[in-house]
């Protein structure tokens, strides 16, 4: 079959053409002149929508999609607020509402990193285990690239999920309380979801340095322990045993995503509630630097695993 | 002018050294095919040559560059590794689609580009199932598949056959008759099925443990290796047999000589083979004969004893699809 045959033919039958296919793209011009012809015409926005790491991101976030857990995080978070709410605030009055702030903060840092290490363990060593990273690094993108396109399109699925799962509750919200109490209600929210991305961080990172999944899920489980549970006796044990001062429970919320999101969520009401959170009046902690302490929680985690993944034996 | 130049590189992995100071050349253009027992460090090379790894001595340069530097190299190779796999919630169309975004296709060819792979790799009518649903044979293909989008310099190919039905090992040999002879694109694949690699490759490279063993044109690699044909026969009887195999162990151009039951089998120079088989066929009934020309397979062993000679373990695979894959027979039945 010749060049034009090959290069006219859209819908060409199997052998013959398929052999022709790669020597006639090289004949006819190449993807890498066309691509520096054509750019001047591109708009911006279709040049960032190829972009490497939005193409990884929005590859993940499909998987993600597909694999169905995006719709069980929406369900969890769903029956979750769904309850708290309904449970909490049907007796009106801003008690109960408080109660509801208290509630959603004391439970989801159980359930927030749960969901988020669940979310995150299998992302760099799940695509091993099945032999797609080494085809993805194989392409023209940087390893730490990978690892950022794939956080940022799990992270959009999860932060998707959650917030469609807080919905149920502040319909409910609305209903009891009233329209002025939705802006505490988003505050928690957003903070819960910012939390989430924090741990899914996290768990990228454990995933990037562990050798197989089931490593991953293993160290998974251990810092969940230790976010939801273990961090906060250790630090109530060393704040009062060795009177350590005010810095030293600011570094301890701050070092602390589950604690960050606690201290964001109570800083809603009035109420001062459970473990950790009895000395948090001494640690002079601001809500903004609690949040830019959880935003750090997102970036640095992510970025040591795009700089760790340069050591991964492949 | 060469695009691949890898020297004196070694790669270790704990106290496996998988590459010791191996070095090769290959000229743009090439068809290469690698070779070499299990373990011989087939795929970690290909690792060095994709840019995956980095050596742990020595220099690999790949179309002018380190491919461990940034990502000029990998614009330009393809790697397809022995065990790629895909998201299994995703089709063989929408795979495609995110190599050739990746590989900057433009946007306006995307789809008829892709088309055309999908139609090359034969997996068209398979386009748009999720690859969790395709066998190990159309996974192979759509490996293939990425291989091939956008526009290669270097292809690198770990076992790409491996397996695949008929129907996709005659696609890649297309494939791959089609780039070596109308484009410059250098090809590199490793395989245990030495007959592709006499079919398909120009040069060829021998590798064991860890070194490069034996390397240079296809055509050289045989000559070297042996220049004698293996000669088998079948008779009619096992006492036919034992007087034939006794007949040729006289003859001073016959070197070795093994019977089996019915069957014998000698090795001999190509010109007095078929005298000798003349001969055979005048006094005794012939069922079936065989003659089989010196192929890789003499060049592996010849290699691998060469290197050391302990193939015996490890050098089983290898050895055993060399023997059932190396072959450029002629036979049939006598006149």
């Amino acid at each position: 079959m010749s060049e034009d045959d090959s290069s006219t033919d859209p819908a060409p039958d199997g052998g013959v053409v398929a052999a022709d296919a790669p020597a006639t793209r090289l004949h006819d011009g190449g993807t890498e002149r066309s691509t520096a012809t054509d750019a001047a015409d591109e708009s911006t926005l279709a040049r960032l929508a190829d972009s490497s790491l939005l193409t990884i991101a929005r590859r993940e976030y499909r998987l993600a999609v597909r694999s169905r857990w995006a719709l069980g995080v929406a369900l969890l978070f769903g029956l979750f607020t769904t309850a708290v709410v309904q449970f909490g605030a049907s007796s009106v009055g801003p008690g109960r509402f408080d109660a509801v702030i208290a509630t959603i903060a004391e439970l989801g840092v159980y359930l927030v990193p749960l969901t988020a290490l669940a979310v995150g363990y299998d992302a760099i060593v799940g695509a091993d285990e099945r032999g797609s990273l080494e085809l993805m690094l194989a392409l023209p993108v940087t390893k730490g690239r990978v690892v950022v396109g794939t956080a940022i399109g799990r992270a959009a699925v999860l932060s998707g999920a959650m917030l469609l799962g807080f919905v149920p509750g502040a319909l409910l919200t609305v209903r009891y309380i009233g329209l002025a109490s939705v802006g505490q209600y988003a505050a928690v929210a957003l903070a819960a979801v910012l939390t989430a991305c924090a741990m899914l961080g996290v768990a990228v990172l454990v995933s990037t340095v562990s050798r197989t999944k089931t490593h991953a899920l293993g160290a998974a489980l251990a810092i969940w322990l230790w976010v939801a549970l273990l961090h906060d006796l250790v630090a109530l044990g060393a704040v009062a045993g060795f009177d350590l001062g005010s810095g030293a429970i600011a570094a301890a919320i701050l070092l602390n995503p589950v604690d960050c999101f606690r201290v964001l969520a109570l800083s809603q009401v009035d109420v001062v509630a459970g473990g950790f959170g009895s000395v948090l009046a001494q640690a002079g902690l601001t809500t903004p630097m609690v949040a830019a302490g959880l935003v750090a929680w997102v970036v640095v985690p992510v970025g040591v695993a795009a700089k760790l993944i340069q050591r991964r034996r492949l | 002018m060469n695009v691949i130049d890898v020297d004196d590189v070694s790669k270790a992995y704990g106290d496996v050294q998988a590459l010791d100071g191996l070095s090769l050349s290959v000229e743009q253009g090439a068809t290469l095919g690698v070779f070499g027992t299990n373990g011989a460090g087939k795929t970690t090379l290909f690792k060095l040559l994709a840019g995956l790894n980095r050596p742990d001595e020595g220099s690999v340069s790949v179309a002018g560059a380190d491919p461990t530097d940034g990502t000029t190299v990998r614009e330009r190779v393809r790697y397809l590794p022995e065990h790629a796999g895909f998201p299994p919630s995703l089709t063989g169309r929408e795979i495609l689609s995110f190599h050739a975004r990746m590989r900057s296709v433009p946007r306006e060819d995307r789809n008829h580009h892709v088309e055309r792979i999908l139609h090359t790799v034969g997996l068209a009518d398979a386009a748009d199932r999720r690859v969790g649903g395709y066998s190990n044979g159309m996974n192979r293909r759509l490996g293939l598949g990425t291989a091939l989008v956008g526009e290669p310099a270097v292809l690198i190919l770990d076992e790409p056959t491996a397996g695949l039905d008929p129907d996709g090992i005659r696609a890649f040999h297309e494939v791959v008759e089609s780039l070596a002879s109308e484009t410059d694109v250098t090809i590199v694949f490793s395989s245990h099925a030495l007959g592709e690699i006499q079919r398909l490759c120009s040069e060829a490279v021998i590798i064991a443990d860890g070194q490069v063993a034996t390397a240079g044109p296809v055509e050289e690699l045989r000559r070297a290796a042996a220049d004698e044909v293996t000669v088998s026969l079948s008779l009619a009887s096992a006492a036919a047999a034992s007087d034939v195999a006794a007949d040729l162990g006289n003859h001073e151009g016959v070197s070795t000589v093994s019977r089996s039951g019915k069957d014998v089998t000698a090795e001999t120079t190509p010109a007095e083979a078929y005298d000798h088989l003349t001969t055979i066929g005048e006094g005794y009934d012939i069922d079936r004969f065989e003659v089989r020309e010196p192929g890789l397979e003499a060049a592996f062993h010849e290699a691998v004893r060469a290197d050391g000679g302990d193939g015996s373990d490890s050098d089983g695979t290898a050895a055993t699809a060399a023997a059932e894959a190396a072959t450029e027979d002629s036979g049939g039945e006598p006149a």
